[in-house]
């Protein structure tokens, strides 16, 4: 169910970007060290139509954060212009480096992992080696070696096959290791991809709606489980429609609307703000004042 | 029955090459997405460079290996000087670079080698073996052993090594893969330079017994075809069972179907690429496309 209304207009959104305190985040970041991640006149136009426009925030390092919205908001979008399969205009900087016009690989080499809506795994492949694919960022073995059985090579394939199963337990499905993923089921694709992500030891770990097809419990344990993995040192972002479980687990919410930036904050600041409130459960629909709604529908994360 | 089963073994050994030129159009196809029409004019080029190289003086045994890397910088140079720069600009664009390098090639090898039918000495030697009832070729057996061995190792880099996990997830999901850190160019690179490789072989095992002209691979392209058609695109295995297949169909047809005959026998690639488009479009063992909607 979308909650947010169809006919929400533009003329409606506050310039938002400019209502970003550069202290407030510098402060969620903490220990002055730089943000995760930071957009700054980011946009994106097809065949005319803008699908991001001039985005500006900022993710603080470690934990989780979230960009939430209606379909069609940009969440998915914003994604792949992080991750580097759509040019962008703006600049994207990561741990305080730009981005620039850096490649998907070399994004993924400078630790940006993602997941995808429907996870994109090798279908034919066990589940085991899907998540060894996750190393391939940072390995060291090149062409040649991958070829010839070199010591390097094999002590590295063994290292990655321990590891690529180890997080398949701690994920709990250490079972399915050699079952080629294309059997199974919705849960345990979306775990083995989520598996594959965390191998890479990403600094920015991205989520494509990892609820998806997953129970309440199910998500907040798998959540929870990739937040105890990834550390301090990673940090989380989600693409989420399930706004409860965003508001139980996100730090910082970003809130997208028709390519816009709509609002940014905690939990509590976007829950707060009337623009989000509209947005989220419209006025003329309503059956009970906004705020109250809004609340309800988060109920569980509160 | 006898003469079945020369027939049908006759048949795998031609059809040795018909994989293997399939196997080189299935990689390329897994990776780009594309047909590289070309790929026969590839294997001829790489026939004629084999031809000077032993005119030259160099022995077989070195000349296979030269050949190997050559043709593997050639295929994967021509990804990346060629292919790559129109790869944006949707599949009809590259189906043009592809019919336009077949065109290309197959013009420099006319002008630097002539268009002239040459003979040219089997790497292997003239004997007949006798196995039972059946006769070999000592050409047919050491030309089958190499492209088998070509084919095996082609296999074994894709099923066993680390190379072959980023190739085939490439393949599967070239998206996917780049956010996964692989350099998708670098692994289309490699995968044409495999493609040309593995086509190499074929045409130095087909030249001596077709002989040495430009147009030494015209036909086993639209019999590999067939075979890959008929394998599924999205297989290598396939690609190699239907290239067999398509080898001892067409031997078979020419002898025994009435009205075919040697000089038809290019009617059976063309019959199996109609029948399996209305039946099975994905091939024995490919698997069927999915869009989203």
């Amino acid at each position: 169910m979308n909650h947010f209304p169809c006919d929400l207009t533009h003329s409606t959104l506050p310039a938002v970007t400019q209502a970003i305190s550069p202290d407030r985040s510098a402060n969620d970041s903490g220990g002055g060290a730089p943000p995760a991640l930071v957009a700054r006149g980011v946009g994106l136009s097809f065949a005319g139509l803008r699908a991001l426009d001039d985005l500006a925030f900022e993710i603080p390092a470690g934990g989780t954060s979230a960009v939430i919205g209606p379909n069609g908001a940009g969440k998915t979008t914003l994604f792949n212009c992080i991750s580097g399969l759509y040019g962008y205009e703006g600049e994207l900087t990561l741990h305080g480096r730009p981005l620039g016009r850096l490649r998907p690989h070399q994004r993924a080499r400078r630790g940006i992992s993602r997941t995808f809506q429907t996870p994109a795994l090798l279908d034919v492949e066990s589940a085991l080696q899907n998540v060894a694919l996750g190393a391939v960022a940072h390995s060291r073995v090149g062409v040649v070696n991958s070829m010839l059985s070199t010591r390097r090579r094999r002590r590295e394939e063994r290292e990655t096959l321990e590891r690529a199963y180890a997080l398949l337990q701690r994920l709990g499905i250490a079972a399915l290791a050699s079952r080629p993923v294309a059997g199974l089921a919705h849960g345990d694709r979306r775990r083995v991809e989520v598996a594959r992500a965390l191998l890479s030891s990403p600094s920015l770990l991205m989520l494509d709606e990892p609820a998806a097809g997953l129970g309440a419990e199910e998500a907040q344990d798998l959540l929870a489980e990739v937040e105890a993995y990834a550390g301090s040192d990673t940090t989380v972002l989600l693409v989420e429609h399930d706004v409860a479980l965003v508001m139980s687990v996100a730090r910082r919410v970003v809130v997208l609307d028709s390519g816009r930036l709509l609002a940014i904050g905690t939990p509590d600041e976007v829950r707060a703000d009337p623009r989000v409130v509209e947005a989220y459960l419209g006025a003329e629909d309503a059956d009970g004042p906004a705020p109250e709604r809004l609340h309800a529908s988060t109920g569980d994360a509160l | 029955m006898s003469e079945l089963l020369q027939q049908t073994v006759s048949g795998l050994t031609t059809g040795l090459v018909y994989a293997a030129l399939a196997l080189a159009i299935a990689l390329v196809f897994q990776g780009t997405g594309t047909l590289n029409f070309a790929q026969g004019e590839f294997a001829t080029l790489a026939a004629f460079v084999s031809f000077a190289l032993s005119t030259a003086g160099l022995s077989w045994w070195l000349i296979v290996p030269v050949l190997v890397v050559l043709a593997f910088v050639f295929g994967a140079g021509v990804e990346r000087l060629l292919v790559r720069p129109v790869e944006g600009n949707g599949p009809l664009a590259l189906l043009t670079v592809t019919a336009a390098l077949l065109l290309g090639t197959n013009a420099v090898v006319a002008l630097i080698w002539g268009t002239d039918v040459r003979s040219m000495p089997s790497p292997f030697g003239d004997a007949v073996h006798h196995v039972g009832p059946l006769t070999f070729t000592a050409q047919a057996l050491g030309g089958g052993a190499l492209v088998l061995t070509a084919m095996v190792l082609c296999g074994a880099i894709f099923r066993f090594t680390p190379l072959g996990l980023r190739l085939r997830a490439v393949a599967d999901n070239p998206d996917s893969a780049r956010l996964l850190g692989i350099s998708t160019g670098l692994m289309l690179a490699v995968g044409w330079g495999i493609a040309a490789a593995v086509g190499a072989v074929a045409g130095l095992v087909a030249a001596p017994t077709l002989g040495l002209s430009p147009e030494l691979m015209t036909n086993a392209l639209l019999l590999a075809l067939a075979a890959v058609t008929l394998g599924g695109f999205s297989s290598r295995l396939g690609a190699v069972v239907g290239g067999l297949l398509i080898g001892v169909l067409s031997n078979l047809a020419s002898r025994y179907v009435p009205g075919i005959g040697g000089d038809l026998q290019l009617v059976v690639p063309f019959a199996v690429i109609f029948l399996v488009l209305l039946v099975r479009p994905q091939g024995l063992f490919g698997r069927p496309s999915a869009v989203r909607a």
